[in-house]
């Protein structure tokens, strides 16, 4: 059923019914920079929440409760920092952030507690590291992510780093794209690994190669939130040196069109391309183009998806990179500072840049880990052991690599439930209950999120977990926490939208639930058989019985 | 007149399994019905949860626009409020004007006596007004705490939030899983309509208008911490307007029914969670 409305509306109608547009139409969020001195001088107190709301468009987000902190967003195109960037990012968490950070699902550093008199400060500190926040929040093209390795893999198709770039650059540049009718997100890789997560983009490029020219595959119309989709193959061949173009005629399309602006429920590319169909969509592409594109088919998915952990060789001789686990995504500002530290001087060693040698890189992966980069082979061991110094041994295992959790509690105000703090309960438990054995769970992929939003993306977990709440409340009549429990979804080959099988499994059960889970795999797995198949194999009746929740306590 | 069996069937709550959606049903039916009208989101949401669904106001023009349209449509549909004790006398004149118009039997649902005693002799009657925390703790006891125990015996509640009203309810969707209060269905039929509409359709169904919209309040709810906003005067100072240092969205914007209170009420009261 086409569900955009017939006739394209005016804006008038749009800022009627938009709260959001008719802020932006009077005053844009990228204005409000402009203003900050004024604000901060009048107080926190005085300042009207709208323009609370505009802080977005700089990656500021009100902590909880709303009292005058904030979250801020750092963007790291492609996840690529300097030495000097993580250290800057690493002051700032010191000096003004309580000493709080951690990396996100898209690439980002987000550090928490900021005060509004500290923001000129803090912004200033960041452009002048080549950092910036602007757009990492609010209806912007979102940081644009890529493969952590890109550059270095030996696998990859070709280098993208360049490309990313610009493509950074261009929708920063150009305000239009600071008013799209949402957040927009983009990746861009040629990893065969795919372990951007092409599948839940709004835009992914994919890198392809074509008579050995570089180009790209286009997916769209992915996201997750409360209305997952897996993006569609768009079918076309963009040779690399028209990728921005296309790029832009996909963002103009989709921000010129105001029936998508009428509600933000709708007000993502991906109801567009469920609306039209991939052909009529690529049509439309092709309109605003002025041109039509080449055919082309986005590569096949591979097995698994990427994630670039331990230490490979690079592509530069002599060089490796080293994928460290992050458990939980938590990097303190104290622990910035001494990787920016090791990081830099092992760039300086043996004459450094000035012999030639790469300067060492820290990067960022989507599950939340990091990575150094252009590291001389003989120094990994040393540098390994200085890693685990600081608190991120290489061998931290695949359950605390993998296992990745939103923001939640005790910042996030859309939250109803822990997040990093109960996922550490969690992956303590398995550790604890299969002991030497934990190594049989494999790449168990945990997500977990404390609210419908999935910034976890619990729908393509291989446990997905979304908190809730339950009916019955506590002695003194306080809430009690619960998750629901997706399963059966994942990435690449076996990409799929899992389903909240469990539901309302209380908090404090929860991680016995999943060990339950777990065991039934492991017991009754077919020769190399994933746990999104056994999930498959199963019916929800027999999965609920197998977890060991009560029926009477799941429906509760 | 009033006989005992006569409140115990009115306190009765009709049991039934309980029919809750999940999050991937939610999320299609909210896209569904997005450009769906009023009338037939609640059409869809009764026929699904008949007495397992009730509709909550507190007889703002919002809640009385979806009564009258739920009540056309089902003279039966379950109308609840909370008389949290601090009500003005307005309030209880369009209660009986309903009751008497539609021949509805609305639900009161009243704060817990013991804590209420135990709150006001502890901290007086007028606690709202010496700090932020006894504010909220005031609407937490007089209001929160009665409306869950309302939700309780619910599946699906609807509630007359707007997303023209400010940008954090412009995501709201017409169907939502009400994740603050136990997981059931939160119906939100009147979501893409302005203002304007509301008072356009109870004009044109000449729905009962609470008295204080015309001594210029623009919203209402306790009589001590509710005033009159004059001609553009922000609306937000028509609440808790003597308070210094309440979060940002406090006010008006983050009421219960979008589980904001209720967020800065633990993080503010219950210290926010668990450490890490």
């Amino acid at each position: 059923m086409p569900r955009a409305p017939e006739i394209e509306p005016d804006w008038e109608l749009v800022r009627k019914r938009n709260f959001v547009e008719r802020l932006k139409h009077e005053k844009g969020g990228l204005a409000v920079l402009d203003e900050l001195p004024a604000m901060i001088a009048a107080g926190y107190e005085a300042v009207p929440e709208e323009d609370m709301v505009r802080l977005q468009w700089y990656g500021l987000y009100h902590d909880k409760p709303k009292l005058g902190h904030f979250m801020m967003r750092v963007k790291v195109p492609g996840g690529r920092l300097t030495p000097h960037g993580l250290r800057t990012i690493g002051e700032i968490a010191q000096r003004f952030g309580r000493g709080h950070g951690e990396l996100t699902t898209r690439q980002n550093v987000q550090l928490h507690w900021l005060e509004m008199a500290r923001l000129p400060e803090v912004l200033a500190t960041l452009a002048a590291a080549g950092l910036t926040t602007t757009g990492a929040c609010g209806d912007n093209v979102r940081n644009i992510t890529g493969c952590p390795v890109a550059g270095l893999d030996r696998d990859e198709l070709f280098d993208c780093r360049e490309l990313l770039r610009e493509a950074a650059d261009f929708f920063l540049r150009h305000r239009e794209y600071s008013d799209l009718p949402r957040k927009h997100k983009i990746t861009i890789a040629a990893c065969t690994g795919q372990c951007n997560a092409p599948e839940m983009h709004c835009i992914a490029l994919l890198g392809t190669l074509r008579s050995g020219q570089p180009g790209f595959a286009v997916k769209v119309g992915g996201g997750l939130s409360t209305w997952p989709r897996l993006a569609d193959d768009l079918g076309v061949f963009v040779p690399a040196p028209e990728a921005i173009e296309v790029l832009r005629a996909i963002l103009d399309v989709w921000r010129e069109d105001r029936r998508y602006r009428l509600s933000r429920a709708r007000a993502r590319l991906k109801f567009m391309v469920d609306d039209l169909g991939p052909r009529r969509f690529r049509e439309r592409v092709e309109a605003r183009l002025g041109r039509p594109l080449l055919d082309g088919a986005a590569p096949a998915a591979p097995d698994s998806e990427a994630d670039h952990a331990g230490v490979h060789a690079q592509q530069q001789e002599g060089l490796a990179y080293a994928g460290f686990p992050v458990y939980l995504g938590l990097v303190n500002g104290e622990q910035m500072l001494r990787i920016a530290d090791l990081a830099a001087e092992v760039s300086t060693r043996e004459g450094g840049r000035q012999a030639g040698r790469e300067e060492v890189e820290i990067r960022l992966t989507r599950r939340q880990n990091l990575i150094l980069a252009n590291l001389p082979q003989g120094q990994v061991p040393e540098i390994a052991r200085r890693m685990a110094a600081i608190g991120f041994p290489l061998a931290a295992g695949s359950l605390r690599r993998l296992a990745i959790a939103c923001t939640g509690n005790p910042f996030c105000n859309f939250t109803v439930a822990e997040t990093k703090g109960r996922l550490r309960q969690i992956v303590d438990h398995l550790e604890a209950a299969f002991g030497e054995q934990a190594a049989v769970l494999g790449e168990l992929r945990l997500n977990l999120d404390g609210c419908p939003h999935a910034c976890a993306h619990h729908w393509i977990g291989d446990i997905g977990l979304q908190g809730t709440t339950l009916r019955e409340r506590g002695a003194a009549g306080e809430r009690l926490q619960g998750y629901d429990l997706f399963l059966r979804g994942g990435l690449a080959r076996g990409a799929a939208i899992g389903r909240p099988v469990l539901r309302r499994v209380p908090g404090d059960v929860v991680h016995l639930a999943i060990e339950r889970l777990c065991r039934a795999w492991i017991d009754g797995r077919q020769a190399g058989e994933p746990i999104q198949q056994f999930f498959i194999r199963h019916s929800d009746e027999q999965l609920i019985d197998i977890a060991g929740v009560p029926a009477e306590v799941l429906t509760r | 007149m009033i006989h005992e069996p006569m409140l115990q069937a009115a306190a009765a709550v009709p049991g039934a399994r309980r029919d809750l959606l999940d999050e991937f049903e939610a999320g299609q039916l909210a896209n569904d019905f997005d450009a769906a009208s009023p009338e037939e989101v609640l059409e869809w949401a009764m026929a699904r949860w008949q007495q397992r669904l009730a509709i909550c106001t507190s007889f703002q023009a919002e809640g009385m626009a979806l009564f009258d349209m739920a009540w056309r449509i089902d003279p039966a549909v379950r109308l609840f409020t909370v008389d949290t004790g601090r009500l003005p006398q307005e309030t209880y004149e369009i209660v009986e004007q309903v009751r008497e118009r539609y021949g509805a039997a609305i639900e009161v649902h009243v704060p817990e006596a013991r804590k209420l005693e135990r709150m006001t002799t502890h901290f007086g009657p007028n606690l709202f007004r010496r700090s932020v925390e006894a504010r909220l703790l005031c609407c937490s006891v007089r209001k929160v705490e009665p409306i869950r125990g309302a939700l309780d015996a619910l599946d699906a509640w609807v509630t007359g939030l707007r997303r023209d009203q400010w940008a954090s309810r412009a995501n709201i969707r017409k169907i939502e899983i009400d994740h603050d209060h136990g997981g059931l269905a939160k119906i939100n039929p009147l979501a893409d309509w302005t203002a304007e509409e509301v008072w356009d359709y109870n004009r044109a169904h000449d729905v009962p208008v609470h008295p204080l919209y015309a001594r210029g309040y623009t919203s209402i709810g306790c009589m001590p911490c509710t005033r009159p906003t004059g001609d553009g005067e922000d609306p937000r100072a028509g609440r808790w307007w003597w308070e210094k240092n309440a979060p940002k969205e406090c006010g008006i914007h983050c009421p219960l029914e979008t589980g904001g209170l209720e967020h800065e009420l633990e993080a503010m009261l219950h210290g926010g969670g668990v450490e890490r």
